[in-house]
């Protein structure tokens, strides 16, 4: 259908169709409207001072890790501390809009093995300078090997206008698991696009949490597949959302296999005329019997112009499997207001409170101490300077 | 400290008034208490005192220490001193009773123009107070009133107010859900902050819990207004008589 439109710039520059809200699942978030710049893929050089700067203003530039630099979508070798890696697909990368921008721009990234217990975290800090409407594309691969464990984190920073479109691959072998925290706080002005696709082996985990407070713009796909019996994902996000910022994130999960446990938390806090957007997808497969899977997302408009729309959609194929989802969405709770208001603690400060502990319920799905103080941080500062 | 006079409130959204015409004063150091049938206004002049939304003011003044009470916000009004132990303690999930305790403490001090007090003096400050009121460490650490039970809620209560440490203390219908056991252990907990320069306003339905926190004065609220007032005695005929003499006939 895309095919009968005549072809925006963005379209022309990317090489590709972008998707409208004629197609459901791009409904919200109509990219072919939405993208308007000619970004195009460019090779930029960046200055040192700019790219330690953008490396120091990572949220999590306190926690202990090794770390990975991406500037510009390029490798940075002097700044990395851990090497590159052969990037072969671990994953059949699903037929998508996200993916296939990717391809046109070459994207390229780090490909991560664990093998045993990684002792530090690893973080990927994906830096943009600032150059005028680049496209930015990215492609990293983590495996993880049975029994093995590893952090990593991906933080986005930026200044500018851009496109950044990146991609993630995720294998989880027998008894394997990762921790993957994501914080998208890209330039106010920027594009992100973004999917990550993974696939857990039996008994293996998953727990992954997205923060995203950055971009003008953002579209976040997820698919997870169950591929071996007790496996366990556990997918949470923030969004720390003001002005006309745009956010929207769908997940699918996919019980393609027996007595594997999904969970999926988002707290989403949208401000002025802010709007946030959470599709999630639930497929319980004819075989999936035993599947424990359950989603929500709650939202908290902080102002009359905020908005959230919600789309849960339960496939269910088996009959003795435990599924349930649950959205809210609403203002600060007056009862709340008033106690803490009661006990000295002026307007302002009880309604950050509030804000903190509702975005805050997300982070307490991380395990690591120092990302959720660091987390913590980032939300306290937003706050202040709402 | 605090003179009620003449207070007139209906509930913002309806016409038929609440209170209709209370007038009380209350010194430093003396302990009131409130008695009256359900319906008669209690809880309404608990909310009203501390700036609950929803109450209208139609007539009479609540002056505060000099002040007009009514005039203030209900942060400014704790600020000066008052406190209210809730009837229902509110939870508030995510924000830890330690971090609320504290950021009520230091909001207070610095709207008196006091300094904020440091880490460890806060610590200490709230650990001797807690051990007192048989408030655990874990409670401390769990959100705000959250999963506790009716007793930790009223105990927690309590704490807040031993550690605010306001001048004019209005409890709820603080000995509502609780056993005997836990009702000594807060009216102990209340006597403890008994003083010279703090009043106390006890709200409440039964005169139990009036055994263990001795009144200066009782007062009857019906059909809102004080009917009658007296001392400590007057709490002991209601529990032999009731309140069949001052429940307003339905005409």
């Amino acid at each position: 259908m895309s095919a009968l439109l005549p072809r925006t710039a963005a379209e022309d520059s990317l090489g590709v169709s972008l998707p409208n809200r004629r197609s459901e699942e791009w409904k919200w978030t109509d990219l072919r409207r939405l993208v308007t710049a000619p970004y195009a893929r460019k090779i930029v050089a960046a200055r040192d001072a700019d790219i330690d700067r953008l490396v120091a203003s990572s949220p999590f530039a306190s926690v202990k890790a090794k770390r990975i630099i991406i500037v510009n979508g390029v490798y940075d070798a002097k700044r990395s501390q851990l090497p590159r890696g052969e990037i072969n697909a671990v994953v059949p990368l699903a037929d998508d809009v996200i993916v296939g921008i990717g391809s046109k721009l070459e994207a390229s990234g780090v490909s991560l093995v664990f093998d045993g217990n990684a002792d530090l975290p690893v973080e990927i800090v994906h830096v943009a300078t600032g150059a005028a409407q680049q496209a930015i594309g990215v492609r990293h691969t983590i495996s993880v090997a049975a029994n093995a464990a590893a952090t990593v984190i991906e933080t986005f920073v930026g200044e500018g206008d851009y496109l950044c479109n990146t991609v993630t691959e995720i294998s989880l072998a027998e008894g394997a698991r990762v921790d993957r925290i994501k914080a998208e706080v890209e330039s106010p002005e920027a594009t992100h696009l973004s999917h990550v696709i993974a696939t857990l082996a039996a008994t293996a985990m998953l727990r992954d949490f997205t923060l995203t407070s950055g971009a003008a713009l953002n579209r976040q796909n997820g698919t997870l597949t169950f591929l071996g019996e007790n496996a366990d994902a556990q997918i949470a996000g923030t969004y720390l959302l003001k002005g006309r910022q745009h956010a929207d994130t769908r997940l699918v999960v996919d019980h393609a296999v027996p007595h594997c446990t999904s969970r999926e938390l988002f707290k989403c806090v949208m401000d002025d005329n802010a709007r946030g957007i959470f599709q999630g997808k639930v497929i319980v497969r004819p075989d999936a019997q035993k599947t424990d899977g359950k989603q929500s997302s709650h939202a908290l408009l902080l102002s009359e112009a905020a908005e959230f729309d919600a789309k849960p959609e339960l496939e269910i194929y088996a009959d003795d499997v435990v599924c349930g989802h649950g959205a809210t969405a609403g203002d600060l709770n007056h009862d709340h207001m008033f106690y803490l208001k009661s006990r000295g603690i002026p307007e302002p400060d009880a309604k950050s409170l509030l804000i903190a502990a509702f975005a805050g319920e997300a982070f307490e799905t991380i395990e690591h101490e120092g990302i959720r103080e660091c987390l913590s941080a980032y939300a306290e500062g937003w706050l202040a300077r709402r | 400290m605090l003179e009620i006079n003449n207070l007139h409130v209906k509930l913002e959204d309806e016409s038929r008034e609440i209170l209709k015409g209370l007038t009380l004063s209350v010194k430093p150091g003396e302990v009131h208490a409130i008695m009256g049938p359900n319906g008669s206004g209690k809880s309404t002049l608990s909310y009203v005192l501390s700036g609950r939304e929803g109450y209208e003011v139609t007539e009479g003044s609540v002056t505060f220490k000099g002040e007009d009470l009514l005039a203030l916000e209900p942060d400014q009004r704790a600020a000066k001193g008052v406190f209210l132990a809730f009837q229902y303690p509110i939870e508030i999930p995510g924000v830890a009773t330690m971090q609320f305790l504290k950021v009520a403490l230091n909001a207070q001090r610095k709207a008196r123009g006091q300094k904020e007090m440091s880490a460890p003096d806060f610590m200490r400050h709230v650990k001797d107070r807690a051990a007192r009121l048989n408030v655990s460490q874990d409670m401390l650490r769990r959100p705000v009133n959250v999963g506790f039970s009716g007793g930790e809620k009223k105990r927690a209560e309590i704490l807040q107010m031993a550690v605010l440490e306001p001048s004019l203390c209005v409890l709820d219908e603080t000995d509502s859900g609780l056993d005997i056991d836990a009702l000594r252990v807060v009216a102990e907990g209340v006597n403890a902050l008994r003083s010279p320069d703090r009043a106390m306003i006890v709200i409440t339905h039964y005169q139990r819990l009036l055994d263990y926190i001795v009144p200066d004065k009782v007062h009857v609220l019906s059909d809102g207004k004080i009917v009658r007032t007296g001392g400590k005695e007057l709490a002991l005929e209601l529990e032999e008589k009731g309140y069949a003499d001052y429940v307003v006939k339905a005409a």
